[in-house]
């Protein structure tokens, strides 16, 4: 579909360009089109004799669930991104327009709440939060009274708000980092200071960033399905299509025609937040020059400042400790604390599953690289060329956000099982299907870092490269990618992390325990009473190796922008 | 424009002492100026000088170690950039790219809460002002550098500040551009009778539009004068080679009474009269204006050279000369008809001791 | 690798001598929704009675084990699917992907309680059996002063209003198993009428089995409705909890059976001649297992306060499940069950909550009026779309297969339901309220 639209491009796309579109055509169809496709048009079938119709999508819009879900789903995601904004927006802000002490040490705590692993994840989230759980045994226990956090929909609010911020954090703070320090100065210098001057100048400014980190907040959490699960709230549209598709013996299109109906508006969503960010010029710097300004708190407001990023940082980490705490204790029942602690959860999880650890590094590191090559490209092909249909390319990746992990599961067993290797064993068996599964499942964070990253880069560095006489491909890769860096990184960081802890999509596609990743890991050991601190043992390893990944990213970012900055 | 009569008097600037260091680099070094009412000052010195940082010192983005900086008499030590009236215009310009050119004008007397119709009035005068009235809903990045720099110009003197700084204003304009702006910006700022300072590392800019410049190097001020004062009695050898071209010939002091005089090179002597004045290590400096190729005149002293080359500068002749080991450049009216000098030529410069100088670093 | 291969071959001769047709050699692939802990013992005893021949176990859902299996029948990979629920071997069963085949393991009866052990037909095999019943976490109970349940009736107390879980019965094979069985138990009427009274003092309807123990034994949830070998196991594990089977219940058995085209046959059947043998039997007395063996002379090692269905007499009273009935209405059960009770808990309960306390304010001062109002609201929660005759119609279940009878889409079905449900709901909401009013 790209590739065709593609074909028929303007003149000014090169015949590179023109290759590379049709490169990464083919990559979303083969991996992503093809395979939702085949599970996916179920949906336009009669049930029984298979044949075309669009009564289902009629069913839809008649069953009031339906449509008090997608309600539900809506006003979830909405107020998600609002509050997700209101944690992210002091973490972003202290950290990278003052001196702040541990800044990169935030930035990396601040991201660690979406490397939340599948299931005990959940079961840490319930012990602290949860009716009984920590803070309402305390509660009940001084004040008699408890708080509802994880009930109804305020509670999926409350946790998704939680777990997608990072999302914003690390888009928006990209984006502050490149806001010029003069556009600040120049405010203050017309006599606006502290929060007008954030609220006229830096907001507007930071826009691009936040913008694509809010709608990827948006996307995520209306297609979300484990969260609402966890809380029991049913009515809701990716739950609503999870529960069908995943039971047996009905064969059903509703499940599908929710897919059908998740997929349109994630799509819909992001074609929005780039029609609110058409026409803009937020290419603010030449880079190199300028740079950012970083002002040192003094007093008081050093105190407050932390006061706030370690308020926040309790809150939004509180589910990790949790997880600690669950993975040293020996029993955590109806109580505000484990009733003993004990070391022999790691111990068994080192003898039996070190090979998850390893896979699951080998999987998400791939996947993380393969989406930043892809994301990049795509992101140049978008804003830098002329081709006729680009923005497809755009949208057809990020549709992929909405494409529920069992859909694609399914889709790549029916699409690569019937291909085999000349040795007769199907193609879906190797684990490099996992790594594109996981790639293609990330692939939209990736993207919308590559597209702010590159967005904010003057247009007139890449024109004095080619005037000195580099090509359009050697300027890509000796003057956009090195300035991309820090979104670069960024990008794959979103991708690696969360692909390290991605469930749904690989428990299809595991073959064998030797392949398996972490993820399928916590799963075996979720499955019992005995497995529950083991699994959060092993939780533990994956949050650990992607803080420390991270952690080493932001450190890269930080000394390269050290190094750069200065007069 | 009637801003300019409804002014509030110029102000004065005064820096006092002022050290200022970036971690183990010693950025100002004992910095005192004094600014006067109503002058254009400029900051003049090579880049990474320190002219800048003081500029910023003034605006409130920078604090000093020690010393102080007193606006109309007052510290302005402990007020945040946003209280200190002092209007800056960016050498980027720093137009926000998410405000029309209106909105960006506005902005600063949006920030003072002034009622509408007041704010209208003055941005639609600071956009009169610079002859851009009619650009005023457009977004910067659609704008030329000239008018993106007449914006920026506008955005600042619209609130009426007590102090205009100006960080290299012509810095991103085309040559002939610049000669233009600079121009209007004088005519602007003696209009408005505001004081103002701006920073510069061109002399010539320096030298066409302000009252007096500070010549600035490595983060000390060498000296503060009219372009003239500096142009004619440089304090030192770096004043002297920054502001116009100047001639340097090293030596050393031999003889006394009417045999005194500066050894260039072996045979090649310079008399210097016993009441003149020469610091120890002091080298011999003069305008190539102030010396001609021709047998010494009565109490000129020449010195014989070659001519190397020669550059037409339209109403004069530039001759580069070698005398001794160095390469001396000599200014002669063009005067058509008459044979000029040929590379190869051997010539005497004469030079008469009035117009020599002996500076040291 | 080639040596490997001779070990096993020689293995193989070695065993070709004793007993065994066939010698197991390679790679046996099972596909399971249970868990590692169940898993993991089964594989060493398996490995170390046939050293030819290692156990790869796929860890999936049954649901998505189901799906594998039928997603990969082109090429297939997989020797065996070894879960709880017998209703996914029918559906394997029913697709043909499954082989049949005549295991020769002695002393195994034709049933335990009166469910039959095996498929008549030998495409699957039962191996343990497993009872459902009520677990409770002690500590909750203690702190919410909740008495010990005995009875499904004793969940709809008002005492344990809020306080009970149970998984969905569309999402999990066992629980469907379970209402299933109160709906054989007491009739399609009155099974419904105990079943909505009781999902009144619902907590929540989780999505997966394992979520109610684990809600138990975090105690973030006082009472769930499981499988027994999940609260075996919690306690093995320390927890904090208890076990009982109610009297109107019954025991399936967890089943294996050989996937059609298995890669591995002779390795396929070796392994479920191991795991019906004493051998194979005794690992599920594991601490970590507790399941219920199906060869009633294992129980000689059993502990002593291990349940044996064989001889308690509680199981031999346990009623007669037909599983045939259960199958041909199964998609109907569970979505009459999501679109009646787990879609709108919220009504259920509100309405629920009003009842306890009309009964509350009754036992103290009687009124013939509330308590004829309070009947007509519990006659509006029990009332039901659709008869027992009705629900194993064509008609109706033709809309959830996609057959040529149906008389109307699933999704307008479920529509109906749901409205039905809602509207009823509400009714019995004002009658219960006016119910209060009168005794207040």
């Amino acid at each position: 579909m790209t590739v065709a639209l593609a074909a028929r491009s303007a003149p000014a796309a090169t015949r590179g360009q023109l290759a590379l579109a049709a490169g990464i055509g083919l990559f979303l169809f083969l991996f992503l089109a093809l395979p939702t496709a085949m599970v996916v048009f179920v949906a336009f079938t009669e049930k029984g004799t298979g044949q075309f119709t669009l009564v289902n999508f009629v069913d839809f819009a008649r069953t009031d669930l339906f449509v008090r879900s997608f309600w539900n789903s809506v006003y979830v995601s909405a107020m998600s991104v609002v509050w997700a904004s209101a944690l992210a927006l002091p973490l972003a802000v202290l950290t990278t327009r003052f001196t702040f002490r541990g800044a990169v040490l935030i930035q990396t705590l601040g991201f660690v709440p979406l490397v939340m692993p599948p299931f005990v994840g959940a079961v840490a989230m319930q012990l602290l939060f949860g009716r009984n759980g920590t803070v309402n045994l305390l509660l009940d226990d001084a004040f008699g009274f408890k708080i509802p956090f994880m009930e109804g929909l305020n509670g999926v609010i409350f946790v998704q708000s939680l777990h997608y911020f990072p999302f914003i954090l690390v888009n928006l703070s990209a984006s502050l980092r490149n806001i010029d320090r003069a556009m600040e100065e120049a405010a203050q210098n017309l006599g606006s200071s502290g929060f007008r001057l954030i609220r006229r100048i830096v907001v507007p400014l930071a826009m691009p960033g936040f913008v694509a980190g809010a709608s990827l907040v948006f996307v995520k959490v209306f297609d979300d399905l484990a969260t609402p699960l966890l809380l029991n709230v049913k009515d809701m549209l990716a739950p609503q299509a999870y529960l069908r598709v995943s039971s047996i013996g009905i064969a059903d299109p509703m499940g599908y025609v929710i897919s059908v109906v998740l997929i349109v508006v994630s799509v819909a969503a992001m074609w929005i937040s780039t029609l609110a960010l058409k026409g803009k010029d937020y290419a603010t710097i030449q880079r190199g020059g300028g740079g950012l300004g970083r002002r040192t708190l003094k007093g008081w407001e050093n105190l407050a400042g932390h006061a706030v990023v370690i308020a926040i940082l309790l809150l939004v980490l509180s589910p990790h400790i949790a997880l600690f705490l669950l993975s040293i204790a020996t029993i955590w029942s109806f109580s505000p604390l484990p009733d003993a602690y004990t070391l022999a959860h790691y111990n068994r999880v080192f003898a039996e599953s070190s090979l998850y650890i390893k896979n699951t590094l080998v999987y998400a590191s791939l996947a993380g690289l393969i989406d930043v090559i892809v994301g990049t490209a795509i992101a140049y092909l978008v804003l830098r060329t002329r081709l006729v249909g680009r923005q497809w390319l755009d949208w057809a990746a990020m549709a992929a956000l909405a494409v529920p992990g069992v859909v694609l599961g399914i889709g790549y067993l029916r699409t690569f099982y019937g291909v085999t290797l000349p040795d007769g064993t199907p193609l879906a068996a190797l684990w490099i299907v996992i790594v594109l599964a996981l790639a293609v499942r990330r692939l939209p964070y990736a993207l919308r870092a590559c597209m702010a990253a590159l967005q904010q880069i003057s247009l007139a560095l890449e024109e004095a490269a080619e005037n000195l006489g580099a090509t359009k491909a050697r300027t890509v890769r000796r003057i956009v990618v090195p300035l991309m860096t820090g979104g670069l990184l960024a990008g794959f960081v979103t991708s690696f992390s969360t692909a390290a802890v991605e469930l749904s999509a690989t428990l299809m596609l595991v073959q064998s325990n030797s392949d398996a990743p972490l993820a399928y890991g916590l799963y075996v050991f979720m499955q019992s009473s005995n497995g529950r601190g083991p699994g959060a043992a092993l939780g533990i390893i994956a949050v650990l190796l992607v803080t420390i990944c991270t952690l080493a990213s932001h450190y890269i970012v930080e000394r390269r922008h050290i190094g750069a900055g200065g007069r | 424009m009637t801003g300019a009569e409804r002014r509030p008097p110029a102000v004065a600037v005064q820096i006092r002492g002022v050290n200022l260091s970036y971690g183990a680099t010693h950025v100002l070094k004992d910095v005192s100026l004094d600014i006067r009412p109503g002058e254009l000052f400029a900051f003049l010195g090579p880049s990474g000088c320190g002219k800048t940082t003081l500029l910023r010192l003034i605006a409130g983005f920078n604090t000093a170690d020690t010393g102080e900086v007193l606006i109309d008499g007052r510290d302005v030590a402990p007020l945040p950039p946003w209280k200190r009236d002092v209007g800056m215009v960016f050498q980027s310009y720093a137009l926000w790219p998410h405000l029309t050119v209106r909105r960006n004008v506005a902005f600063g007397l949006e920030e003072r809460r002034l009622p509408r119709a007041e704010i209208d009035r003055r941005v639609a005068a600071a956009l009169d002002l610079v002859g851009l009235g009619h650009l005023a809903e457009r977004r910067p990045s659609q704008l030329s550098g000239g008018q993106q720099q007449r914006v920026a110009l506008a955005r600042t003197i619209a609130v009426e500040p007590k102090v205009l700084l100006l960080d290299e204003p012509l810095s991103n304009l085309d040559a002939k551009m610049r000669a233009e702006v600079r121009r209007e910006l004088r005519e602007l700022q003696q209009r408005l009778g505001i004081t103002a300072i701006f920073v510069t590392h061109d002399q010539e800019e320096a030298n066409t539009i302000s009252d007096r410049i500070a010549v600035i190097n490595d983060g000390r001020v060498l000296q503060v004068g009219t372009p003239m004062e500096l142009y004619q009695r440089p304090s030192n050898l770096f004043v002297a080679g920054f502001l116009g071209t100047a001639n340097i010939l090293a030596g050393r002091l031999v003889g006394t009474g009417a045999d005194r005089a500066f050894e260039i090179g072996p045979d090649l002597r310079f008399p210097v009269a016993s009441d003149v004045a020469v610091t120890d290590g002091a080298k011999l400096v003069f305008r190539p204006q102030s010396a001609a190729i021709g047998e010494a005149k009565a109490g000129q002293a020449g010195l014989p050279g070659t001519i190397l080359d020669l550059e037409f500068l339209g109403a004069t002749i530039r001759y580069g000369i070698r005398v001794g080991g160095t390469r001396l450049v000599v200014d002669v009216p063009f005067r058509s008809g008459e044979p000029l000098f040929a590379p190869g030529n051997a010539v005497t410069v004469s030079l008469s001791p009035a117009a020599a100088l002996w500076l040291t670093d | 690798m080639i040596g490997h291969i001779a070990a096993a071959l020689i293995a193989g001769l070695f065993a070709a001598s004793s007993a065994l047709a066939q010698a197991p050699t390679g790679k046996v692939t099972v596909v399971t929704s249970f868990a590692k802990d169940v898993t993991d013992p089964f594989k060493r005893a398996f490995e170390k009675a046939y050293p030819g021949a290692t156990l790869e176990v796929q860890n999936r859902n049954t649901n998505a084990a189901v799906k594998f299996i039928e997603e990969t029948k082109a090429n297939n990979q997989i020797d065996l699917m070894w879960a709880s629920a017998p209703d996914a071997f029918e559906v394997l069963k029913g697709k043909g992907l499954l082989q049949k085949f005549q295991p020769k393991a002695t002393g195994i009866p034709a049933k335990v309680g009166s469910y039959p052990i095996n498929d008549p037909s030998g495409a699957y095999f039962g191996f343990a059996a497993s009872g459902y019943g009520i677990m409770w976490n002690e500590r909750y109970a203690r702190a919410n002063r909740l008495p010990d349940p005995a009875e499904w009736q004793d969940l709809a107390k008002p005492v344990y209003f809020d306080h009970v879980a149970i998984a969905s019965p569309a999402r999990s094979g066992t629980t469907h198993l379970t209402i299933e069985t109160i709906l054989q138990g007491e009739g399609w009427e009155k099974g419904w009428r105990t079943i909505k009274e009781l999902a009144g003092n619902f907590r929540q309807v989780t999505d997966r089995s394992f979520d109610v123990p684990e809600q138990v034994n975090s105690g973030q949830v006082g009472v769930g409705i499981v499988i027994d070998f999940f609260a075996f196991s919690a306690q093995a594990a320390g927890f904090p909890v208890k076990f009982v089977y109610p009297s109107v219940t019954t025991v399936v058995p967890a089943n294996i059976g050989i996937v059609a085209n298995a890669p591995n046959k002779a390795g396929a059947e070796a392994f479920v001649e191991f795991l019906l043998s004493p051998t194979g039997q005794e690992v599920l007395l594991e601490p970590s297992i507790r399941r219920l063996p199906i060869n009633p002379a294992v129980y000689v090692k059993a502990p002593a306060d291990y349940p044996n269905p064989f001889k308690d007499a509680r199981f031999q009273k346990m009623i007669t499940f037909s599983a045939d009935t259960s199958e041909s209405r199964t998609a109907v059960v569970d979505t009459l069950f999501d679109q009646l009770i787990s879609f709108q808990l919220a009504a259920l309960k509100d309405v629920t909550k009003i009842l306890h306390d009309v009964d509350a304010a009754l036992a103290r001062k009687d009124n013939a009026q509330a308590r004829a109002l309070a009947k007509e609201a519990r006659d509006l929660i029990a009332a039901m779309p659709l008869t027992a005759q009705q629900a194993s119609s064509k008609d109706v279940t033709g809309a959830f297969t996609g057959a040529k009878e149906k008389g109307a889409r699933q999704a307008e079905l479920e529509q109906q339901w749901a409205a039905f449900a809602k509207e009823r709901y509400a009714q019995a909401k004002t009658k219960a309220a006016d119910a209060l009013k009168l005794v207040r």
